[in-house]
């Protein structure tokens, strides 16, 4: 993917949009593991 | 329940503020991309906030505490499909919207197969979002009707009137700017609700222990597997991890990557990485805050166990169940329901004080105790709604939507009522308003300009758009007014109603980008097909409806290969995807 053409275009934070969708896609993973052990834990 | 001076004026304030807050905002070129697309000038965090209150309506705030009242937080599973959506638009359709430079999602279908297969899809959306938008007006009016007598004709014209005033003067820019400011009063009135039901528990009941007493009567259910105790799995099961990520998954591509009332939010970017980051914070935020409203519910739940709780939520239908020819009868199970409630909070105090010793054998004990009584409590609540149906025929038997407003009507101080039901309001706003910008742009897009021969001025142009989006909100409201009549069950069937295209306007979108040898006769009667399928499956009752957004999608991927098999080698020329506004 060519995204870095301009100023606009530069990615905030991390180096690519590669690590932002590994962080949206972890987040969420995270996420279901901490739900999954507050089900169990009040359960 | 009852509605103070004081609950007026700050209902009167925050929509005043919200309304004159729009109208002040709204400036902007006069022409379809100022109207439409606010220039395109929006930073991310405004994106982010627009597509979030595009995305929650009235509903939304007021049904997903009574969902976790019901039937457990399981409902938050439904958007675990969604932040994998949030990074699959941002690789797929968000470069090229901003490449072309569109109005609408639609115009790239013509620009990938033909002009019948755009407009059958803007066709579809206008469908479904109008029949929607429809209804987002009446679910929150009838909630008004039936908690505070107010009533339903004159709450429907006073809600959508005051939103047409300034979704029509300011356009996409009235609407961001509104939706900023309603995200916020919204989620600050949900968070005071919350610390209400917090603070109003016993005392030696802390946060941990209404968390327990909530999660061993079956409510904190979070995350589910769907298997049913005979081991196979159990494809009706609405909310489960699996129907959450994969339908939910297709159901939020769909909507955030095709629905016009969505793409034209991230649209008024200015530019792609703006919008990337709106969507993608929005992938990251949605599930915590969800869960923070389905929390809400868990704690009213709590609640409820120390204190007397209605056996029907619905006031006016309670009243009439009360005063009818089924009053004793009534009277009876409540009396009855009343008798489980005494129990349950005996069993609920004794568990708060066996969680503060640790007394394990104990806690087991008591934790089984509970569910049975919860058990029969759910029981007499059937016996309940059954007396309810027989007292008021043809009305809907189900009080989730009235849990939430019946506790802050019951216990929350005056002025906190007032902001309650602003909220409801502002809800409906965020996402009607959207809508209705969504619904002018693509009757003024893909139908006036596509089909009109007169050209029009710039000023023209936002003139007429101006009209559609007024006569999108009157026909909103006419719609709310008939819908009424044809009952509840209505606004259930309408929200099936998306999962019914949502699933076939993602597949056209599907095989645009990754079937290439599929070309626009195909896809057009490989939609209509797999429309077909979709409304078959679901009269025939075989799966829940998130599924049917990946029998539709999948379908017309299916349909469309086959068809272009038949039909033969693509003979139809691929046009070369370029500006579709340039000149010449």
């Amino acid at each position: 993917m060519n995204e870095f053409k301009n100023d606009s275009e530069q990615v905030p934070v991390f180096k690519s949009w590669r690590a932002w969708y590994w962080l949206v896609i972890l987040f969420l993973a995270v996420l279901v593991v901490l739900f999954y052990f507050f089900t169990k834990n009040y359960a | 329940m009852t509605f103070s001076r004081l609950d007026w004026l700050v209902l009167v304030v925050t929509l005043v503020l919200i309304i004159a807050w729009g109208i002040y905002k709204s400036r902007t070129s006069r022409n379809l991309d100022g109207y439409f697309l606010s220039d395109r000038q929006m930073p991310w965090w405004v994106i982010l906030l627009s597509i979030m209150g595009t995305q929650a309506s009235a509903v939304t705030f007021l049904t997903a505490p009574g969902q976790a009242y019901t039937d457990g937080m399981r409902f938050v599973q439904y958007y675990f499909g969604l932040p994998i959506a949030m990074v699959v638009i941002c690789l797929t359709l968000l470069p090229i919207f901003h490449r072309l430079r569109v109005f609408t999602a639609y115009e790239y279908l013509e620009q990938r197969f033909d002009l019948k297969t755009r407009t059958l899809t803007s066709f579809l959306f206008l469908l479904s979002r109008g029949l929607s938008t429809g209804i987002s007006v009446i679910a929150p009016s009838i909630v008004l009707h039936s908690m505070l007598g107010w009533n339903f004709y004159v709450t429907n014209i006073a809600m959508g009137g005051l939103l047409i005033i300034y979704t029509t003067t300011g356009g996409a820019k009235a609407v961001a700017y509104t939706q900023q400011l309603q995200f916020i009063i919204i989620y600050a009135a949900m968070f005071v609700a919350c610390w209400y039901a917090i603070d109003m528990l016993p005392e030696g009941v802390s946060v941990s222990d209404a968390l327990h007493i909530s999660g061993k009567s079956g409510k904190l259910n979070v995350i589910t597997s769907g298997i049913t105790p005979e081991g196979n799995f159990d494809w009706k099961d609405r909310y489960n991890i699996w129907s959450g990520v994969i339908g939910g998954f297709f159901l939020a591509l769909s909507y955030f990557g095709t629905d016009q009332s969505q793409v034209g939010r991230y649209l008024t970017a200015r530019n792609e990485r703006e919008s990337k980051l709106g969507l993608l914070m929005n992938g990251l935020a949605k599930v915590p805050l969800q869960f923070f409203i389905l929390l809400i519910g868990i704690f009213i739940f709590a609640f409820y166990q120390f204190y007397k709780a209605p056996a029907f939520f619905n006031l006016a239908q309670e009243k009439q169940a009360m005063n009818g020819v089924y009053a004793d009868e009534y009277k009876k199970v409540t009396a009855r329901y009343e008798e489980i409630q005494e129990q349950k909070r005996n069993t609920a105090t004794e568990l708060a004080a066996a969680l503060r010793t640790d007394d394990q054998p104990v806690i087991d004990q008591l934790r089984q105790q509970l569910q049975q009584d919860e058990v029969k409590a759910q029981l007499v609540r059937g016996d309940v709604k059954e007396i309810i149906k027989k007292a008021n025929p043809g009305s809907d038997a189900n009080d989730t939507n009235y849990i939430f407003l019946r506790f802050v009507g019951d216990f929350l101080p005056k002025g906190l009522i007032g902001l309650i039901i602003a909220i409801i309001f502002l809800a409906a706003w965020g996402s009607i308003a959207a809508a209705l910008n969504s619904l002018a742009s693509c009757t003024m897009i893909d139908f006036h300009k596509k089909f009109s021969k007169k050209q029009l001025s710039p000023e023209e142009e936002y003139n007429w758009s101006k009209w559609y989006t007024a006569g999108w909100g009157v026909f909103c409201i006419i719609a709310a007014q008939f819908a009424y009549n044809l009952g509840n069950s209505l606004i259930e069937a309408v929200n099936i109603l998306g999962s019914w295209f949502y699933g076939t306007i993602l597949g056209i979108f599907l095989v645009a980008f990754y079937v290439k040898r599929v070309a626009g006769t195909a896809v057009f009667w490989a939609a209509l097909l797999a429309e077909g399928l979709v409304i078959t499956v679901h009269l025939l009752k075989i799966v829940s409806f998130l599924w049917l957004n990946v029998i539709g999608a999948a379908g017309v991927i299916v349909f469309a290969l086959l068809l272009q098999a038949i039909l033969g080698k693509k003979n139809e020329p691929l046009i070369e995807i370029s500006d579709p506004h340039k000149k010449g």
